[in-house]
């Protein structure tokens, strides 16, 4: 998880900050709409300590009988006026920013998903599921907290240090620069400090949460297991442990985070107090007036606003960190399917397939794939032949679809298409002409039309019935309460494994392609039914180049010509 | 062990809540009172400040005792410093204890359920109740609950020091102070609707990726990859507007404390400003002072501020409440009573290895389908196997179930003596993230590498195991996405072999193998049965119904309104 510790927080932002420049003009905006809250909170407190002053000695003046004038409308109208525009502008910012970041939140999920959507089957494979939802929910929600938290408020903060300096340094310079100086260390430990300070913890909470999360799905999944084992106790104890760390974790970063609250509070505080001490020699020196000397502490006192937040967001810096470097992981390994920019179409009928010298190396470091590798593998599938690929679980029979269907690419050797390596057709292209029943039976949280429309978008309901009827499912589903807008369960729990499996078939049927693979296409159905499947499927499966992966013949109707593969080497054994 | 959700079955959210801040009352009274410790020394180091501010205008101040206002100024300023890490790491204590104990609470209850209890739930969904809900209940308990105690206190000290400083800019800030708790609950309201529509979004967002994501492969095949962006993009702005409403609310609660706030300190300074004049001829307005009408002034926003703070806070307790609306949800589940079947007790049971089974006209039914199985009678008797066959879809996992205790039987009885431990294999072979040896020792913690090894080679996985370099430390992907289907299903029969449960249950243990592996697997289930286990076996296959003593054949019965016949056959 950790192996790229070299890069530097510049590497790991810098991607995510190019996505936030798309929407500059919104963050900028966002920005300055902080900056003026923040201005009117100090000039509320400054302005009306002014102000008060300012009528104290005028009223002692008064009362001692010495002629004064105050203009109180002025200074009324500016009290007034920063006490609605601090409302206002704050309500304002907050809603815009939230808006531009749950913005930028679809955009950055959309373009993850994407990423994740051209990755080949072998990286698809070494990902695991649940680890994959948290990348894109949980990392992505952290990365929230990147402009929001993290770039606009030390950037308002420093912005108002810089505006608080000015003013100060406007009345006496020495002022300025002094308690500018003490804000800016004040800002920076807020800021450096703090990060560093929670920076392990945080981190290593996200990959707790993490592993928490995938643990305790893997318990809800095995809860018959477990509970038929009756080791349930040893895997909450497992769950328990993740547990404690996480605690202890956020217990460490609970009291940091306390602790910088604690110093920026008393920051300001002795900001304030700084500005009144030198406020106090300048006044008695004559250089500063005694509303200005009042006004300096006041302004430095509302500072706690801009800088009150900057500890929650430093302290957790690391969680975000994490979370950018899993997604920039991610990112980079796009790109393992390579389309050449002269992508062709494969011609339009049966297509014919040829393997030649195929090697696939399936050996990643620090993974545990067991799969085994093909050597030398060389066949050709003749368009409108039905072979059968036969041979043991794990013979690396899935592979060898893959590498039609270009889910992988071999390491060595060519896979070609209609005289062509597939390599130089168009992905898409090639996919539309190639149905593939996989050994895994995918169904989506949806409704059975909805699942098997993912064969083809346009299907009638019509042709939805006549796939179901081949795959012996349409009795079954007229009898379903909601018929096809049944809603298939949990990756198809409600459905048994053989009518899962029998409508993933009829999905494939409804792609309607020129080549069609079946791995185990009868795996988890009855015989009976498989027979029924098998005589319909048969005039279905004429006119097409058909490859069937099995450990056995049984059922595959109309084979012509059979293949063996055993340990990744092809034994050729035409007839039997 | 199964909690007794009895005593929280009525439960509402908001009691619920309330049930578990009673545990940790300690810590949350320890955050407040440090709260108000701080809340004073501000106070104290406003007075001070306007003491030494009066002193310097009004020109008395001989410089030695300002140089000990200073001092004591400093001091004060460090106290406040330590109150206030005090009171965030009190909360932060009182805020993992309720979700250690919540967690632990909703595992029981998962437990409880079982695996039908939970069939219509998504797993992902389920653990993000666990992680994600738990955790949103985090600011409502470590924050929000301290300073709702902090806001009863402390803006009634300060109103009375103002009171007393000056009544009338008391009467003033009197006046704006109640008016927030109504703005605010009015607008919590509906805030807190949104905010549990929010979380159902969330909820349904999480199922919708993981789902995508497990489905990638399928979404590529049918070139839906695209597409699907599309609809995750769909999805995820959806939950954008879903936000936003919610938040246009929430912050609307924090405005209208923000407005009344600024408002108070503008009306107060111009007051103040006026008295000092001397232009407000009634009231108090004659007897401010400088010192006075600043404290008052620096007081006005620190008598916001708790209620500002909890208005921030506002939005933990709104995703607490949400949170919880959740979680209670899944622990007013009743939990099935299937669960605990009818023991068997005759002394004897035990002495074999293997389990006894009567049904006798046991019946199951899922709500909303009817006669999904039996009646069905049946005797079994250790050492024996019955091989269950039918078309699929027809019963034959809902047996299973029944005799593993997960479904409960509408009529008839069931026994199983011993009804525990059972040694069970699903259709989907269930891997975790982990080992070859993790995988194996979830049936048999205790299980030596030697055990293990043997149970591979029962399920023919020994040849695999020789050519791994890791050998047992071998780790392996979530559903067992590193190796093949078949290895997978016979990774997880290895779990079979492990276990010396009397009672083994298995849903198509060969459906995904080749001959040589399924007679292999059919060659060790002989040997288990030989020593006197008994065996269900769920199949299609003949050498599996070969083994059988007897076969059981389930027709239809499945859907619609006709009744499952069954029939007792002998081969």
């Amino acid at each position: 998880m950790q192996r790229r510790d070299e890069t530097t927080l510049n590497d790991d932002f810098r991607p995510w900050l190019r996505q936030l420049s798309h929407r500059q003009r919104r963050l900028w905006l966002g920005a300055l709409l902080m900056v003026s809250t923040v201005a009117a909170a100090i000039g509320l407190l400054a302005l009306s300590g002014w102000f008060i002053t300012t009528t104290a000695i005028a009223g002692a003046l008064l009362a001692a009988g010495v002629s004064a004038s105050v203009d109180i409308y002025r200074p009324g109208a500016g009290i007034r006026f920063f006490a609605i525009a601090r409302t206002v502008s704050r309500y304002v910012e907050r809603l815009y920013n939230h808006d531009t970041v749950l913005r930028l939140l679809a955009d950055l999920r959309a373009s993850l998903f994407a990423v994740l959507t051209r990755l080949d089957g072998r990286t698809l494979g070494r990902l695991r599921a649940s680890e994959w939802l948290n990348r894109l929910t949980a990392d992505i929600d952290t990365l929230d907290s990147l402009y929001l938290r993290l770039l606009a408020p030390p950037l308002v903060a420093l912005l108002a240090i810089a505006g608080i300096g000015g003013l100060l340094g406007i009345l006496v310079p020495g002022i300025g620069l002094s308690v500018g100086g003490l804000l800016l260390l004040v800002w920076a430990w807020l800021v450096v400090g703090q990060a560093g300070l929670g920076m392990a913890a945080s981190r290593r909470r996200v990959a707790t949460l993490d592993r928490l999360r995938s643990r305790t799905i893997e318990q809800i999944e095995g809860l018959a297991e477990l509970s038929c084992y009756r080791t349930l106790s040893v895997h909450r104890r497992t769950l328990h442990d993740i547990e404690q760390r996480l605690y202890d974790d956020q217990r460490r970063l609970g009291r940091r985070q306390a602790l910088g609250s604690a110093l920026a509070g008393a920051g300001v505080s002795l900001a304030a107090l700084l500005a009144l001490w030198l406020g106090a020699h300048a006044y008695i020196e004559g250089e500063l007036s005694g509303p200005s000397m009042v006004l300096m502490p006041l302004a430095v006192l509302a500072m706690n606003e801009a800088l009150a937040v900057l500890p929650g967001a430093f302290t957790h810096l690391g969680a975000t960190r994490a979370s950018a470097r899993r997604l920039n992981d991610l990112a980079a390994s796009r790109g393992n399917l390579p389309e050449t920019s002269d992508a062709t179409v494969p011609a339009p009928g049966a297509l014919e397939v040829a393997l030649q010298g195929v090697i696939l190396d399936y050996s990643v470091p620090g993974a545990g794939n067991l799969a085994p590798a093909l050597e030398e593998v060389s066949f050709t599938l003749h368009a409108g032949q039905r072979v059968a690929l036969l041979g043991a679980s794990g013979a690396g029979k899935s592979s060898v679809a893959q590498l039609i269907v270009r889910l992988i690419d071999p390491s060595r050797g060519q896979v070609r298409v209609n005289d062509r390596d597939v390599r130089t057709l168009a992905l898409g292209a090639l996919r539309s002409r190639v149905g593939y029943l996989t050994q895994h039976t995918e169904l989506f949280h949806d409704s059975l039309a909805a699942n098997l429309r993912l064969g083809r978008s346009d299907a009638t309901d019509e042709a939805l019935w006549q796939a179901l009827e081949l795959v012996d499912l349409a009795d079954w589903a007229r009898e379903l309460p909601r018929g096809l807008e049944t809603w298939v369960g949990e990756s198809g729990r409600q459905l048994s494994g053989g009518q899962a499996r029998r409508v993933a078939l009829a999905r494939v049927i409804l792609a309607d392609t020129d080549l069609v693979m079946l791995d185990e296409p009868f795996s988890g159905v009855d015989e009976a039914t498989a027979e029924r499947i098998a005589a319909r499927l048969d005039p279905w499966l004429a006119g097409r180049t058909v490859l069937y992966l099995a450990h056995d013949e049984a059922h595959l109707p109309g084979v012509t010509r059979r293949l063996w593969l055993r340990d990744g080497r092809l034994a050729d054994g035409r007839g039997h | 062990m199964p909690p007794t959700p009895a005593a929280e079955d009525e439960l509402t959210p908001r009691a619920w809540l309330h049930l578990q801040a009673r545990e940790i009352r300690g810590w949350l009274w320890l955050s407040s009172v440090l709260g108000v410790l701080a809340g004073l020394m501000t106070l104290l180091q406003m007075a001070l400040l306007a003491w030494v501010v009066s002193r310097l205008i009004d020109g008395e101040a001989p410089p030695g005792t300002l140089t000990t206002a200073f001092g004591a100024l400093a001091g004060v300023i460090v106290l406040r410093a330590l109150a206030q890490w005090g009171q965030e790491s009190a909360g932060v204590e009182a805020s993992w204890r309720v979700r250690r104990r919540v967690r632990a609470m909703l595992l029981d209850h998962l437990a409880a359920l079982g695996p039908t209890g939970l069939s219509d739930r998504h797993p992902a969904g389920l653990g993000g109740q666990l992680v994600e809900q738990v955790e949103a209940l985090d600011g409502y308990f470590a924050r929000f609950l301290p300073q709702l105690r902090l806001v009863m206190a402390l803006p009634l000290v300060l109103l009375g020091v103002v009171l007393w400083l000056d009544w009338l800019a008391g009467v003033l800030l009197l006046l704006a102070a109640p008016l927030i708790p109504l703005f605010m609950a009015l607008v919590g309201m509906g805030a807190e609707r949104l905010n549990r529509e929010q979380f159902v979004a969330v909820t349904r967002l999480a199922g919708h990726f993981l789902d995508r994501v497990r489905g990638l492969t399928t979404l590529q095949l049918f070139n839906r990859a695209e597409r699907s962006v599309e609809e995750v993009f769909v999805a995820a702005d959806d939950y954008r507007r879903r936000s936003m409403r919610t938040l246009r609310l929430a912050f609307l609660s924090s405005a209208v404390l923000e407005f009344f706030a600024s408002v108070a300190i503008a009306m107060i300074a111009i007051y103040i400003g006026f008295g000092l004049l001397g232009y407000i001829r009634f009231g108090p307005a004659d007897e401010l002072t400088l010192f006075s009408g600043l404290l008052i002034l620096l007081l006005a926003p620190e008598f916001f501020q708790p209620l500002r703070t909890l208005a921030q806070h506002y939005h933990d307790r709104a995703a607490a409440l949400g949170a919880a609306d959740g979680l209670v949800t899944l622990l007013n589940r009743p939990v099935p009573d299937g669960t605990e079947r009818e023991g068997w007790p005759m002394p004897g049971a035990f002495d074999t290895p293997g389990a006894r089974i009567r049904l006798s006209e046991a019946s199951v039914a899922y709500p909303g389908r009817e006669g999904v199985l039996g009646p069905l009678s049946l005797a079994l008797e250790p050492g024996q196997c019955l091989a269950v066959v039918g078309p699929s879809g027809a019963g034959k996992s809902t047996l299973l179930r029944l005799l593993a205790g997960f479904a409960h039987a509408e009529q008839g009885r069931v026994e199983v003596v011993p009804a525990a431990p059972i040694a069970w294999m699903d259709q989907r072979p269930w891997l975790v993230q982990g080992s070859l040896a993790d995988n194996l020792r979830l049936a048999a913690p205790e299980a030596s590498d030697e055990q293990l090894g043997a149970a591979l080679s029962r399920v023919g996985l020994d040849g695999l195991l020789a050519t791994l370099p890791e050998g047992l430390a071998t780790p392996l992907g979530e559903r067992g996405l590193g190796v093949s289907g078949g290895q997978a299903q016979r990774l997880a029969l290895g779990r079979v072999f492990l276990s010396e449960a009397p009672l083994v249950l298995l849903d198509e243990p060969t459906a995904n193998l080749d001959e040589a592996s399924e007679a292999q697997i059919v060659a060790s289930l002989r040997d288990l049965k030989a020593r006197g286990r008994t065996l269900v076996v769920a199949t299609h296959h003949p050498a599996l119904i070969a083994l059988a003593d007897r076969v059981l054949s389930i027709e239809r019965g499945m859907l619609g309104e006709r009744t499952a016949r069954s029939h007792d056959a002998t081969p």
